[in-house]
């Protein structure tokens, strides 16, 4: 396929184009999904085709296709180069700033112990079909749905610079939904195998089988909480929460294309300017988010990203500083950087490459701390743990969060579940109240694997690490206040 | 690609099949967008791909697959990947056999397709859009958005006989204009591009921008609105077509609520794929036909969507999803609803609604792109925007006016004028 690729190059090459790429994407996609004790589907997708970019006369173009012979990627070429003709015709598009970058010639591949594809499917159903039925043993239980889902993707580039990178990347992910209904409402608790790059034995060692049971009664539990107080409290927040609030309100908001407003129509601006380097008082000094697309497990890394850069670390925020924003080639000058820092992915061969969240950390205390030890230096606080309901303004400075599940925390204990649970905050101020970190012992990977943006939308995936952290006094009620 | 081609594809993989049951479909697709920000083109993008995916069943036992590599090899392998899938899965007691062509009942004549749109004429949207983005400029604003016109076929074939095929086309345009201290958005949608006076969309936005620059603060609280169409979208229709099992089995805020009042007696919302200024499809992706029908009739919850063998359990009409969805409108124009109102707030669009409790149809949101306070009758000035808390069902029971409708996306929806909506927070633009 970079066979391919480097001839798709070489045509738009000689068409007049001063830069071109060509990607070649074979993505496999298998869902199983069971509801209760049914098996609800059992699909495997495969989609494989060519996208090509081109820079003619400072403008871009970008044309793709399934059909993979040669004079159907010269189709494409073609189409490419005629609409960035248009483009630079029409004498509006912005002066073309292209980062440098070496012309890497590298594989790498996602480090996988057990091929989920190869796993049977039988056996897969079988474990989800074990799952449910042990939640739906706990009295109360009413329904439970489970899932799996594993991506391939492959992927070949090549560039008019002399790139040649091919990428396997293996994900897995699977996730159990228990329900509980009563006369008047209905609670879910979820456990999840959190989305990883990594093979089919991150599954394995997800205690679903040990904690089905647990998941059930705590939705059950859940009906009859009580109701979230309103005022203002300490917040701890797990990681398989605050990944979530991490992702709305540090990694959209350091996108550098969104900074610089070049989503504005669609996933919109940031409250962060490239201007605000070193400048923006982010959060408390404890607060470090460092981006890392080296993070062997993590859902973002792929060794190089679309515009053929090699995966990086780099800070975001440093003490609570805003340090840096994720770019691409065209987007780096915008903050003087003479290089990207390699988040310029696309979501399949179709899609035309744009910048998007790396994985990103909080980075851990440095101090010995346990969550126990955090809740007992709590006095009046709510634990939350999973994901729930969140919301953020286009600029990405008021939002409001929920949770999958919440528990009092009273005078240093845990004091009973809540239900009906929402925070709401202003980014700056939220991280400003940051105060305690758990140590690295309890820093964990939390993927995302339905972050939408772009026109048309593109659905990207991404890590997020953190350990349980706290937050003090943000304002939290019942959202129909 | 055209019917005959994707004919022939789908009836070459169905000789693979050695299942009970088999149902085939064909997606192909292209689209063209002209994308642009601060005044300048960023993305000119073109995409084509064409899709086979194919559902088997032996008896209860089911599976699927889907490949977008056509070639005979491929749709050999594409058949064994589905029938290997479907052999070791456990028996579905809720699977259905393919609907046969009696069951699928009567297709409406939808008419969906623009030849001139199919031709994704690039050159004349960049044209247009940059010409657009030049008087926005010359207005001292920035434009951006997105220009996208496609065109695709979907054809489905069964073991059962049933053999349906519908191609459409779809032009969209969306532009947001800033100001140094505020912004305003416009949209279009049409099966024709020639539909689309993308100069037009751009002035309606340009027009609310200049209005919502220097946003004033206000407390949050509940207040009386008026949503525009795009704010009526995104907030409304979908919330209140929920699935019939989930329902019947107490996990939607529609619960109990069959036949009976659920919202102010003027709100019908309906669907009917030959409506000509937002069509639908006219079959379900198991090839039954597109229901034309109403969900919520004079207030009353009429239809849950329901399955085949919901359907079947439930001794209901299989209604399927809706294709499209039409929020029946009134006579009043946007102005007529803010001339009535005594104190109240103009909403352009929401931005990032979730929900919050499903069960009671509690939703979350953002307004964006100009918010106006309304003073006797009169827009007075800008906002501040605000983050709403309020539920679907309680802002359909204080439903004070129906206005105009237009299309967005695939809806057809009017402005409303609701009483004491819940404002529950601010942000700081």
């Amino acid at each position: 396929m970079l066979e391919l690729c480097r001839h798709a190059v070489g045509a738009a090459r000689s068409l007049g184009a001063d830069y071109a790429d060509a990607r070649v994407m074979e993505i496999r996609n298998q869902h199983l999904a069971t509801e209760d004790q049914r098996v609800s589907g059992v699909h495997d997708a495969e989609s494989m085709g060519i996208g090509v970019r081109v820079i003619v006369a400072g403008a871009w173009g970008f044309s793709a296709t399934s059909r993979l012979t040669r004079p159907d990627a010269e189709r494409a070429v073609r189409q490419a180069v005629e609409i960035a003709r248009s483009g630079a015709a029409a004498r509006a598009t912005r002066e073309l700033h292209w980062a440098d970058e070496p012309p890497h010639v590298a594989e790498y591949r996602t480090p996988v112990r057990k091929d989920p594809f190869a796993v049977p499917v039988e056996d897969k159903i079988g474990l989800l079909l074990e799952v449910n039925k042990r939640a739906l043993g706990v009295k109360g239980v009413t329904k439970c749905y489970s899932h799996m889902h594993f991506r391939r993707q492959h992927r070949w580039l090549a560039t008019s610079e002399g790139a040649a990178i091919e990428s396997d990347v293996c994900t897995s992910t699977a996730c159990c939904t228990a329900t509980a209904v009563n006369g008047t409402t209905a609670k879910q608790r979820y456990l999840e195998a959190t989305p990883c790059n990594i093979g089919y034995e991150h599954i394995e060692q997800t205690p679903f089988l040990e904690e089905a049971e647990r998941v059930g009664a705590e939705a059950v539990e859940h009906l009859s909480a009580k109701s979230c107080p309103s005022g203002q409290k300490d917040l701890i927040l797990l990681p398989s929460h605050l990944a979530l609030t991490m992702h709305e309100s540090i990694g959209h908001a350091t996108e550098l294309d969104r900074a610089i407003g070049m989503e504005e129509s669609l996933a919109g601006s940031s409250f962060a300017t490239p201007d605000q380097i070193g400048k923006l008082k982010y959060g408390s000094p404890m607060m470090n988010v460092v981006a890392d697309n080296t993070l062997p497990v993590g859902c973002a890394s792929m060794g190089f990203d679309d515009d053929a850069v090699e995966c990086q670390r780099y800070d975001l925020v440093r003490e609570g500083m805003l340090a840096g924003f994720m770019c691409s080639r065209d987007t780096a000058h915008a903050m003087d950087a003479a290089r990207s820092n390699g988040s310029c992915r696309a979501d399949s061969w179709g899609s035309i490459p744009i910048v998007r969240q790396s994985n990103f950390s909080l980075e851990p205390g440095e101090a010995p701390l346990t969550l126990e030890e955090l809740i007992a230096d709590t006095k009046d606080g709510i634990l939350i743990d999973g994901m729930g309901s969140f919301s953020i303004d286009q600029k990405r400075y008021n939002f409001q969060f929920g949770g999958d599940c919440f528990w009092e925390i009273k005078n240093g204990k845990l004091a009973g579940m809540l239900k009906d649970v929402t925070y709401w905050a202003i980014t700056t101020d939220f991280w400003g109240s940051l105060d305690a970190i758990c140590d690295r012992r309890f820093w964990e990977p939390i993927g995302v694997m339905n972050c939408g943006k772009g026109d048309p939308m593109q659905i990207a995936q991404m890590s997020h690490c953190t350990a349980p952290a706290r937050f003090r006094q943000i304002n939290v009620g019942p959202a129909n206040r | 690609m055209d019917e005959a081609q994707a004919v022939e594809i789908l009836e070459s993989l169905l000789k693979h099949v050695d299942a009970d049951g088999a149902e085939a479909s064909f997606h192909s697709g292209a689209r063209f967008t002209a994308r642009f920000a601060d005044n300048r083109l960023t993305q000119n993008v073109q995409a084509e791909n064409a899709t086979v995916s194919l559902a088997v069943s032996y008896g209860q036992r089911h599976g699927g697959a889907s490949t977008n590599d056509l070639s005979p090899e491929s749709l050999k392998a594409l058949a064994e990947r589905a029938q290997a899938a479907a052999r070791v899965s456990p028996p579905d007691p809720e699977h259905m056999p393919p609907v046969t062509p009696e069951e699928a009942g009567e297709y409406s004549q939808v008419e969906a397709w623009d030849e001139a749109t199919a031709a994704l004429p690039a050159g004349e949207r960049i044209e247009a859009v940059c010409a657009a983005m030049k008087d926005v400029e010359a207005a001292g604003y920035r434009l951006s958005g997105a220009h996208t016109s496609s065109a695709g076929l979907h054809v489905l074939m069964n073991s059962a006989g049933v053999r349906c095929a519908h191609r459409s086309t779809e032009s969209e345009l969306h532009c947001t204009a800033l100001g140094d201290h505020g912004s305003g958005w416009a949209q279009a949608t049409s099966v024709r591009d020639a539909d689309i006076d993308t100069a037009g969309v751009a002035r309606e936005a340009l027009e609310i921008a200049r209005a919502a620059q220097h946003p004033t603060d206000i407390e949050p609280g509940r207040y009386t609105v008026i949503l525009r169409p795009a704010a009526v979208w995104e907030m409304i229709p979908f919330y209140l077509v929920c699935d019939a099992k989930a329902t019947d089995e107490g996990r939607t805020c529609l619960r109990g609520k069959l036949g009976t009042q659920i919202v102010d007696e003027r709100v019908t919302l309906r669907s009917e794929p030959a409506f000509a200024a937002c069509p639908g499809a006219p079959f379900q992706g198991d090839g039954m036909a597109s229901s034309g029908l109403s969900w919520i009739g004079g207030g009353v919850l009429k239809h849950l969507c329901t399955s085949r063998y919901w359907a079947r359990q439930s001794k209901r009409l299989a209604t399927g999803w809706p294709s499209n969805l039409i929020f029946d409108g009134g006579e009043a124009s946007l102005e007529e609803l803010i001339a009535s109102t005594e104190r109240g707030i103009l909403v352009t669009r929401f931005w990032y609604i979730r929900d919050v409790d499903p069960m009671e149809s509690l939703l979350t949101g953002m307004t964006r792109d100009g918010l106006f306070l309304i003073e006797d009758g009169k827009i007075s000035r800008p906002l501040i925007q605000l983050r709403f808390n309020d539920s679907v069902l309680g802002c359909l029971n204080r439903l004070e006016a129906i206005g105009q409708c237009e299309r967005v996306e695939n809806t057809y929806v009017p402005a409303l004028k609701i009483r004491d909506f819940n404002f529950a927070s601010k942000t700081k633009f």
